[in-house]
């Protein structure tokens, strides 16, 4: 029975990462179409960011400060600089664009960094008995850390002034100009908080997965999974489906091979993906 | 208030808008009109700098617009209600009312909430309603109320009639007057007589991209010596 318990919850703390990347991931297709390759670059380079301020000697939190604000900030508008001149070619030539930016990303953390893997150490390692199992309090406090980064993302949408703007830009960008929303700014905003989301899981989860330059190409593939099963530009059905197949693969895997759990989560994608081809593309929703 | 002085537009290489001139004051109620295809929505879009390019010149309040974008003319009084999508279909009806009155704070999102109800009170019954799941017209009444409830001190309205039943027709003019009385210069592409009769004191002609005559609005009998007017006819 504990070992059931203990898959759920590692099941609970991959879902919730994955739910920040895949969040951010479909913030940005609801106001710019595009599926962002280089989303778990994004998420790579936050759990670096903890790597390297550890390495000077500083806190854990000041080093997933820093990682949310550089790579949130500076990559966020990087990348919205090299798509934006795109914005009004095809869907193919963006998607590709964020795939170059992801080899390259790739490419120079192994240069600067090396290929192998780096370890880092959790900032909180007391464990709490769960039946006769002790269980990382650290991984609890990932989760409960996502879930208040979550919730405060959906009510900033739902409710806070850029939050109603962003959605009104992802339905109707034209109408919301003639309406004087500040659009590039808000676009400006959904890719800081689009790759700031990744940023946060990838700092969260380094002391539980190491870093290392291809860190992020897993859980990229599993946040478009998600995103696409959540409804593209969903930011609630994105977290909920992340939060399920982090739990569903986890228990799963303790009764049945991992790869097999795999293929049956991608059957089932395929299934949902023709049920929505019917129902058309969603902008941001909440 | 808003002054054009020889208009052109393009889209890509379509020379849509030939030279257009006129003027709309501050109360005014204006109709341009005209066939299908003529430019009048082009006129519209080149105002607010959505889309066409343009040559020319654009003047509102005294000031040029040239190289001014869509936002900083909205900022500066200037509004428009487009013809097709124009509300939010996933927002509710009373989030399609507050986007634009944010830009000015949280008082004015609630007087314009106010106000858009006053005009159309069906609009206050549906208030948590997707706007998507709105009737056409309500839809329409929507676009116009979030339009007139931003208080803008120019207001340009593209087929704010078409598709409606006359009951909405109706509405919608009565809404279009108040504004006119209230001192809000309106300048509206519509066909519909009774509309043109209740809003406007005189109206463009419109004829392949260029304008062929104004009119006194009282100067109509009817629909017939309206549409023989924009057909040559006249």
């Amino acid at each position: 029975m504990d070992a059931i318990w203990v898959a759920a919850l590692n099941g609970l703390v991959v879902g919730a990462s994955l739910a920040l990347v895949a969040a951010g991931l479909a913030l940005l297709f609801g106001v710019l179409d595009i599926l962002n390759f280089a989303q778990g670059d994004f998420f790579m380079l936050g759990a670096y960011a903890v790597w390297l301020i550890l390495g000077l000697g500083l806190n854990f939190w000041i080093g997933l400060a820093v990682g949310v604000v550089a790579v949130g900030v500076v990559g966020g508008l990087t990348l919205m600089l090299l798509l934006w001149p795109l914005r009004h070619r095809s869907h193919a030539l963006m998607l590709l664009a964020t795939l170059a930016i992801s080899l390259i990303l790739e490419q120079l953390a192994t240069n600067v960094f090396g290929a192998d893997s780096k370890p880092v150490a959790a900032p909180v390692s007391g464990r709490i008995p769960i039946g006769h199992t002790a269980y990382p309090v650290y991984y609890l406090l990932v989760v409960a850390a996502a879930a208040v980064i979550l919730l405060g993302g959906y009510l900033f949408l739902r409710y806070a002034k850029y939050g109603i703007w962003l959605r009104a830009v992802a339905q109707n960008h034209r109408m919301a100009g003639l309406l004087g929303v500040p659009v590039v700014r808000v676009y400006a905003l959904a890719f800081v908080a689009g790759s700031g989301l990744a940023a946060v899981a990838g700092s969260l989860l380094a002391p539980l997965t190491s870093v290392y330059p291809t860190l992020g190409l897993d859980i990229n593939l599993d946040a478009f999974v998600v995103v696409i099963a959540g409804g593209l530009g969903n930011f609630r059905g994105a977290a909920v489906i992340a939060l399920a197949l982090g739990i569903v693969e986890s228990l799963g895997s303790t009764w049945i091979q991992g790869e097999a759990v795999r293929i049956l989560v991608f059957g089932l994608v395929i299934v949902l993906l023709i049920v929505r081809a019917q129902r058309g593309r969603g902008a941001v929703r909440v | 208030m808003l002054e054009l002085v020889d208009l052109h537009a393009f889209y890509g290489r379509s020379h849509i808008v030939q030279g257009v001139s006129m003027r709309v004051a501050a109360g005014d109620g204006v109709g341009l009109v005209g066939h299908n295809g003529v430019g009048k929505t082009t006129t519209l879009r080149s105002i607010m700098a959505d889309g066409p390019r343009t040559e020319g010149t654009i003047t509102f309040k005294g000031a040029d617009l040239t190289g001014v974008p869509t936002g900083a003319r909205v900022r500066r009084g200037l509004g428009m209600v487009p013809d097709e999508e124009a509300v939010f279909p996933r927002m509710s009806v009373e989030e399609n009312i507050r986007i634009g009155a944010l830009l000015r704070g949280a008082k004015m999102a609630d007087q314009a909430l106010d106000l858009a109800y006053e005009l159309f009170p069906v609009l206050a019954e549906r208030r948590a309603q997707p706007a998507g799941t709105l009737s056409g017209g309500q839809q329409k009444m929507l676009a116009l109320a979030r339009g007139l409830a931003l208080r803008p001190d120019l207001v340009l309205v593209d087929e704010p009639s078409e598709g409606l039943m006359p009951i909405n027709v109706e509405l919608i003019s009565e809404a279009l007057r108040r504004a006119v009385k209230a001192g809000t210069g309106v300048l509206v592409v519509d066909s519909s007589f009774d509309l043109l009769r209740t809003v406007c004191d005189r109206v463009c002609v419109m004829q392949r991209g260029l304008l062929t005559g104004e009119y006194p609005m009282a100067g109509f009998a009817g629909p017939d010596q309206l549409v023989a007017t924009y057909l040559g006819e006249r």
